[in-house]
């Protein structure tokens, strides 16, 4: 299992929240944990979003882009740590 | 353009659709989308009641996928929205631009378990493209306007925006004209044409992989110029049927698990794999570890997201496939690869010498195929006919065969037909629908009967879920579980009952006629084939295993 940390920025948008996380689970990514904040002067939001997986991170990287809402997506660590989870 | 009006939520609903160029919707009214059908009665777009939800939802993908227009469904709250469900996930799967309205309780009575209510908006995330909630009258037009951008924008697909009661009664004083671009496009990284100009070059045998990417991209023109002055043999998708001329020598049909052995054979030889518009999807890769496992690829798609998903691509050539075929079409020297495919083809072509007097399937949709009019548009369930119809017939173009290839949805392929009928009237529509399918939308033969929609039915009917059937005889020990119908109705006495001429037929010699007085008949047509029970589809790639090692029979 690789741990990852994405950072999001994205419209601050109905479910952009919902969205993000519906992409995660369905595309096989385990959610560890989230932190979302909203600049209400650029009305962007900021999500740090925790995920394990077996699966390349490059995969939820592309569907997580292609949310209409979406503004840009990186990967904090894309140095893979081993879970014993 | 300065166009200010003050409308009802409703009428500006008809407003944004008509600048759009929509002529036509499909729908089923209630209560809480009221106020939009009380705008329509005023309105110039024509309404298609269908007879469920999901009629409406699949016709208007039938619509948009005919015409290569957005299709438009509308449902009211709660039942209504849930019956369109299965139409946006079939049309996300297939990515075809829809726009589905959908009524909801007035503002005040949402989150309070109100009488039809359901949060379809949060329903929508995994089946659209993208959704919208309507809260405040002011948002309704922009929401509106990029709904329609975004079906249309990039990959394809469907978008929902959901409208409370008392935003569709709301008025606005607006600029209805106006309009945004949309802020966040993905940024395509540049196409990699040196590595995939260099593969090409250096491939002895090459094949050209086609999917329904092509017919999405408006791009057959330039697909077929591709594949001539390449002369790649090329092999083709179920949804990418018709973008290559069936005619062309070194093509060699659908790939896959019901695909020709020719065209199965050659992707598995082959040194380098052009894939274009397609996804490698498991119905057309069979064990992915061992399909085309001495090939390079080179992957031609608008979609980031499917390079490298399920098979890495040595060039990915992102963008609009109307100008990225044309910077790689180069004249290639592979003679005797052509040959050796041509071959083949011939060697493995499809024979209609079915013994006995029963109704051969096959041998019934080539006759068809063979006398139907040149652009007829043929819509298909999902089952053993729908593999026979895309195994026998011969498409054009993507647009002239309508299938559910994604979703496998049962149930597409009559409602599928009224919206390709309404899209294209002096177009010939032939839905092919199995027993099964069949009576899935078969509500929808009163809307065939209302609008008196002249789409031809061709039934092919073995009493039996005939490829689950198939599946339980072959690989669950014959144990056949829940896939008898023999207790299905009388079709030629339910055609008759909305008004629909029918005929039912039963042995080979009726074939011809039959088929010449249902594509001669002015109106809608049923023609109801019993065909054999025990008829499999050939060839068959079992589950998890490699292309080439296909059944052909028992």
């Amino acid at each position: 299992m690789n741990n990852y940390q994405l950072m999001i920025k994205a419209d601050d948008k109905q479910v952009v929240l919902e969205r993000i996380l519906q992409v995660a689970r369905y595309r096989g990514f385990l959610i560890g944990g989230i932190n979302a904040t909203v600049n209400t002067g650029t009305h962007i939001g900021t999500i740090e979003l925790f995920v394990r997986s077996e699966r390349p991170i490059e995969l939820l990287i592309d569907q997580i882009n292609k949310l209409v809402d979406i503004k840009e997506v990186t990967v904090e660590n894309d140095v893979s740590q081993q879970s014993r989870a | 353009m300065v166009n200010e009006q003050t409308l009802t939520g409703g009428a500006l609903l008809f407003d944004v659709l008509q600048q759009h160029g929509v002529q036509h919707v499909f729908g089923y009214p209630g209560g809480a989308i009221m106020p939009i059908y009380d705008a329509l009665y005023d309105s110039d777009v024509q309404h298609f009641l269908c007879r469920h939800e999901q009629g409406a939802a699949f016709s208007a993908v039938g619509y948009a996928r005919a015409s290569g227009k957005v299709g438009v469904c509308l449902a009211t709250s709660g039942p209504g929205a849930t019956n369109l469900i299965t139409g946006l996930a079939d049309a996300l799967a297939d990515s075809i631009p829809i726009v589905a309205i959908t009524g909801q309780v007035a503002t005040a009575a949402m989150g309070s378990d109100a009488f039809q209510e359901i949060d379809i908006f949060g329903l929508s995330l995994a089946c659209t493209k993208h959704s919208f909630q309507v809260t405040d009258i002011k948002d309704l037009p922009k929401v509106l306007h990029k709904a329609f951008a975004i079906a249309l924008e990039g990959r394809q697909g469907p978008v929902l925006v959901d409208i409370p009661k008392d935003i569709q009664l709301a008025e606005i004083t607006c600029n209805t004209l106006e309009f945004s671009e949309l802020k966040n496009k993905v940024k395509l990284p540049p196409a990699n044409v040196g590595r995939a100009i260099a593969l090409l070059s250096q491939a002895k045998k090459p094949v050209l992989y086609v999917g329904g990417g092509v017919g999405m991209a408006n791009a057959v023109d330039e697909l077929r110029e591709f594949a001539k002055t390449t002369g790649l043999p090329s092999v083709s998708t179920l949804k990418g049927l018709g973008a290559i001329d069936p005619q062309d020598e070194n093509y060699l049909g659908m790939l896959g698990m019901h695909g020709t052995k020719a065209a199965n054979m050659a992707v598995q030889e082959c040194d380098l794999l052009i894939a274009v518009g397609a996804r490698f999807d498991d119905r057309v890769t069979g064990k992915l570890d061992e399909f085309a496992p001495n090939a390079k690829v080179i992957h031609f798609d608008i979609d980031t997201a499917e390079i490298n998903k399920r098979r890495f691509a040595d060039a990915a050539i992102l963008g609009d496939l109307k100008i990225n075929l044309p910077a790689l079409a180069i004249p290639l020297t592979i003679e005797d690869w052509q040959q050796q495919n041509i071959k083949r083809s011939a060697d493995f072509a499809w024979r209609y010498d079915h013994p006995g007097e029963n109704i051969y399937a096959p041998s019934v949709l080539k006759q068809i195929s063979d006398k139907m009019p040149k652009n007829t548009c043929v819509t298909t369930d999902v089952g053993q006919h729908q593999m026979w119809a895309a195994q026998h017939m011969l498409f054009n173009d993507p647009s002239n065969f309508l299938t559910s290839g994604g979703m496998g949805t049962m149930g597409f392929g009559v409602p599928a037909a009224v919206g390709a009928q309404v899209s294209r009237p002096t177009d010939c529509i032939v839905a092919v629908s199995g027993d099964g399918s069949f009576m899935m939308n078969v509500q929808e033969l009163s809307t065939i009967k209302r609008f008196q929609l002249p789409v031809k039915l061709v039934l092919l009917d073995n009493a039996k879920l005939g490829m689950v059937r198939q599946w339980q005889d072959l690989f669950f020990d014959g144990r056949l579980s829940e896939t008898d119908l023999s207790d299905n109705p009388d079709f030629v006495m339910l055609a008759s009952s909305f008004g629909i001429k029918a005929q039912e037929i039963t042995k080979k010699h009726e074939v011809a006629a039959a088929v010449d007085e249902m594509l001669d008949h002015d109106g809608p047509y049923l023609l109801h084939v019993k065909i054999d029970a025990k008829d499999n589809v050939w060839p068959l790639v079992p589950p998890n295993t490699a292309n080439d090692q296909m059944m052909e029979s028992i």
